[in-house]
């Protein structure tokens, strides 16, 4: 027995010592604490607990009405989780004295000036501290001035552009914490000229608005950076919600191309990969937003097979690397299939706490690990955590806070979409895929975040004779 | 046929089968305004509605078929429902409160739809047969464009035949062109009304199915196709369905054609040519000038 014992033991060593090496991880100065994440059952973001009284407060600025209703009900979502279990934990210790975290769903409505109405009315009415946000840089860029002019934390998320932070529009009290359009766009490219070295003709098919240019102009940058061998057989934009993309589709197939770069999103990505599908085209897209699992399983395993998405959530393979972290998972995931029973946090969109959730979740654990240990509410005081800040995800994922710039430096990583008998290498646990009706991340590759690194805008004073890295 | 030729060809398809669609929802925008002279602001909406229905027929039954032919209808019944009980009353209070109670429609239809389907995107998917493409003198198209095309025309020919053959298209024809004087003579205006309301519904309604496949079903479906339905109503004259047939062909072509020779310009070639023709003639390219 006690052999036995002792045997058991020793491979116990064995298998930490070789978890600790397989996946060493990169320092940072605060982490996800798994050991004291609060009992999460009662959790369910259709019938949130949120306190009220003396309290943290986030106002989520989003869609909550209006077309793009459900961008924000994702966002609510993922920021109400870590608000819950934080809450859970007893709250957060500021200005001596532990408070809870209380979010505020804050609707503007897609409208600037919806937008600009809400958000004052959550800075000076709701007196909230950290703003939130959002879809739409447009949108965003009034949260960011509306916090500058209040001097109140905000955080972006979700919005991609890089000129939210330049020499015009930077604030003190904003951070984008979500990777920028010229970072996944050139991530892309650093994939296919640096790892991939396969497909040498692009065909950019992007929505005819600033985004999509931008999104164009940073992935022939990375070509040419990257892979100057690769060509460009084809350019197009076309307007944003259209409906026939098959006279588009018809010249992508004459041209030649091996690769599709888009960066529309919904509801253009699904229709533009639906119908080249049915067209006949077998193309692979390089793409960011091709991953709503409701519009993968429209087009099936088949058409979905080879689609190259780019993430800011992700980690090298496989998914779970600890024991902690997929009990963290099982958390979520058994929350969603036993007690959320209202639409749409039953639907499949909101299955895993991973990919644009995941990300919404970890940066809103980021800010709240921030305002911990700056100990205080005060702006002045969360700043001079954040600049230069460094925190771990739950998978392992290190994010850090260029000081100069606020602007988010992180690896990013290319998921290659497999069949689910070949998630298992990325879903490493039962039942070993992602979703069983559609393709899936497979192969993960990691771009480097020298490689990527957020631009920097030289004009901003701060920035002056700072490397690319911030130093 | 080399590839190049090929892509022209398929250009030129694809334009009629998006024109087709057009056509389907034009049109019925097109008659219910022409008959009754109301600009029905909910018509996109019921076109979205009946793509909703589609879904869940196809659901329910696991048979496209059973949906393209249910769901129109079912979409016309509503369609009705809201002419009888709600239009009806408006209408004599002239066009400020058709406008705001048709505004009032799709707002409902889209809440309804939200709650009933909630905000995700739904697949409709189309039933085998349809699946593939065709192959011709080398020319590669895909078979559920061509039952598009299929679909549009058979429509046509059922309305043309119901217009032009019928007792029922006399009246309506005539009603078109002096509602007063056919009611003068005895003849049942609400009534007619009401079925020429359910049928310019239901054409809305077969479009939204048969598109479905192709898009995606969700709550912004309407604001999609609704402008240019629009556009294709004000540019062939109100109340003509010759010039909504014929606008939809052309906004079609200049829509693929335009892509493939002046992509930047596309959508431009279209408004260019909607404010050309309306510079031209006011009312329209097959309007009739009122008064």
């Amino acid at each position: 027995m006690r052999f036995a014992l002792r045997g058991i033991f020793i491979l116990g060593c064995i298998l930490s010592l070789l978890f600790s090496t397989a996946y060493a991880q990169a320092p940072a100065k605060a982490a996800f604490d798994f050991k004291s994440m609060g009992d999460m059952s009662d959790f369910d973001p259709a019938n949130p607990i949120i306190p009220t009284g003396d309290t943290i407060k986030i106002a989520v600025v989003a869609s909550f009405s209006g077309p793009a209703a459900l961008v924000g009900q994702i966002y609510f979502a993922s920021v109400q989780w870590a608000a819950h279990d934080i809450n859970k934990r007893g709250g957060i210790m500021v200005d001596g004295k532990k408070k809870l975290i209380e979010v505020i769903k804050a609707d503007h409505m897609s409208k600037p000036d919806q937008t600009k109405k809400i958000v004052e009315r959550m800075v000076l009415q709701e007196k909230v501290h950290v703003l939130w946000g959002t879809d739409g840089s447009n949108l965003q860029k009034i949260i960011n001035e509306t916090a500058n002019k209040y001097k109140v934390i905000s955080i972006n998320t979700a919005s991609l552009s890089d000129e939210l932070q330049d020499a015009t529009n930077f604030s003190r009290y904003a951070f984008q914490s979500s990777m920028s359009s010229d970072q996944l766009s050139r991530g892309l490219a650093y994939y296919y000229g640096k790892i991939k070295k396969k497909e040498k003709k692009f065909y950019i098919l992007c929505q005819d608005y600033l985004f999509g240019h931008g999104l164009a102009d940073s992935f022939k940058k990375g070509l040419m950076e990257y892979y100057p061998d690769a060509q460009i057989v084809g350019e197009d934009y076309h307007k944003l919600f259209l409906t026939d993309f098959a006279p588009y589709l018809e010249k992508i197939k004459a041209s030649g191309a091996e690769v599709i770069f888009t960066g529309d999103w919904i509801p253009d990505a699904a229709n533009l990969l639906k119908q080249a599908r049915q067209m006949g085209i077998t193309l692979p897209f390089a793409n960011i937003f091709l991953d709503e699992p409701n519009m993968l399983h429209q087009v099936g395993v088949e058409g979905t097979k080879g689609l190259v998405h780019i993430s800011q959530f992700g980690s090298e393979n496989p998914a779970f690397k600890t024991p902690e972290q997929i009990k963290y998972y099982r958390t979520w995931n058994d929350l969603w299939k036993n007690k959320w029973k209202t639409e749409p946090f039953n639907g499949r969109l909101f299955e895993h706490p991973a990919g644009n959730i995941g990300s919404y979740i970890e940066q809103t654990y980021w800010l709240l690990n921030v305002i911990a240990r700056a100990q205080s509410t005060d702006p002045e005081k969360i700043i001079k955590v954040w600049e230069g800040d460094s925190y771990r995800y739950t998978n392992g994922k290190v994010i850090s806070m260029r000081a100069c710039d606020h602007k988010a430096v992180q690896d990013l990583h290319i998921e290659e979409y497999a069949p689910p008998d070949q998630q298992k290498q990325s879903f490493n646990i039962p039942p070993y895929y992602w979703f069983a009706g559609t393709s899936n991340t497979g192969p993960i590759f990691a771009i480097p975040a020298k490689s990527v690194l957020p631009l920097m805008d030289q004009n901003l004073d701060r920035c002056k004779g700072k490397s690319a890295a911030g130093d | 046929m080399d590839p190049i030729t090929a892509m022209y060809v398929a250009q030129g398809i694809h334009g009629l089968a998006y024109g087709m669609v057009l056509f389907l929802i034009a049109s019925g925008l097109n008659v219910i305004f022409g008959m009754m002279g109301v600009l029905n602001l909910a018509h996109a909406s019921f076109f979205m509605l009946s793509a909703y229905l589609g879904f869940q027929f196809v659901s329910l039954t696991g048979n496209f078929w059973m949906a393209l032919l249910l769901a129109p209808v079912a979409t016309a019944v509503c369609g009705v429902l809201m002419e009888r009980f709600l239009l009806r009353k408006v209408h004599a209070f002239g066009h400020m409160g058709e406008l705001i109670l048709t505004l009032g429609v799709a707002q409902i239809v889209l809440a309804g739809v939200k709650s009933l389907w909630g905000s995700e995107s739904l697949p409709l998917k189309m039933p085998p047969i349809l699946e593939g493409q065709v192959a011709w003198a080398g020319l590669n198209y895909p078979i559920y464009r061509l039952f598009i095309i299929g679909l549009a025309l058979v429509v046509m020919a059922i309305m043309g035949m119901l217009l032009y053959k019928t007792r029922l298209g006399k009246i309506v024809r005539a009603a078109v062109s002096d509602a007063g004087m056919v009611n003068a003579l005895g003849i049942n205006i609400p009534l007619v009304f009401t079925l020429v309301f359910g049928i310019g519904i239901w054409m809305a309604g077969i479009a939204g199915v048969a598109i479905a496949p192709i898009l995606t079903v969700f709550p912004g479906l309407a604001d999609q196709v609704g402008m240019d339905a629009f556009i294709v109503v004000v540019t062939g004259g109100f109340g003509s369905l010759a010039g909504a047939f014929i606008i939809s062909i052309i906004f079609g072509l200049l829509s693929s054609y335009g892509v493939q020779f002046v992509s930047q310009l596309a959508p431009v070639l279209i408004v260019g040519f909607m404010a050309i023709v309306l510079a031209i003639r006011p009312h329209g390219l097959f309007g009739a000038r009122e008064g």
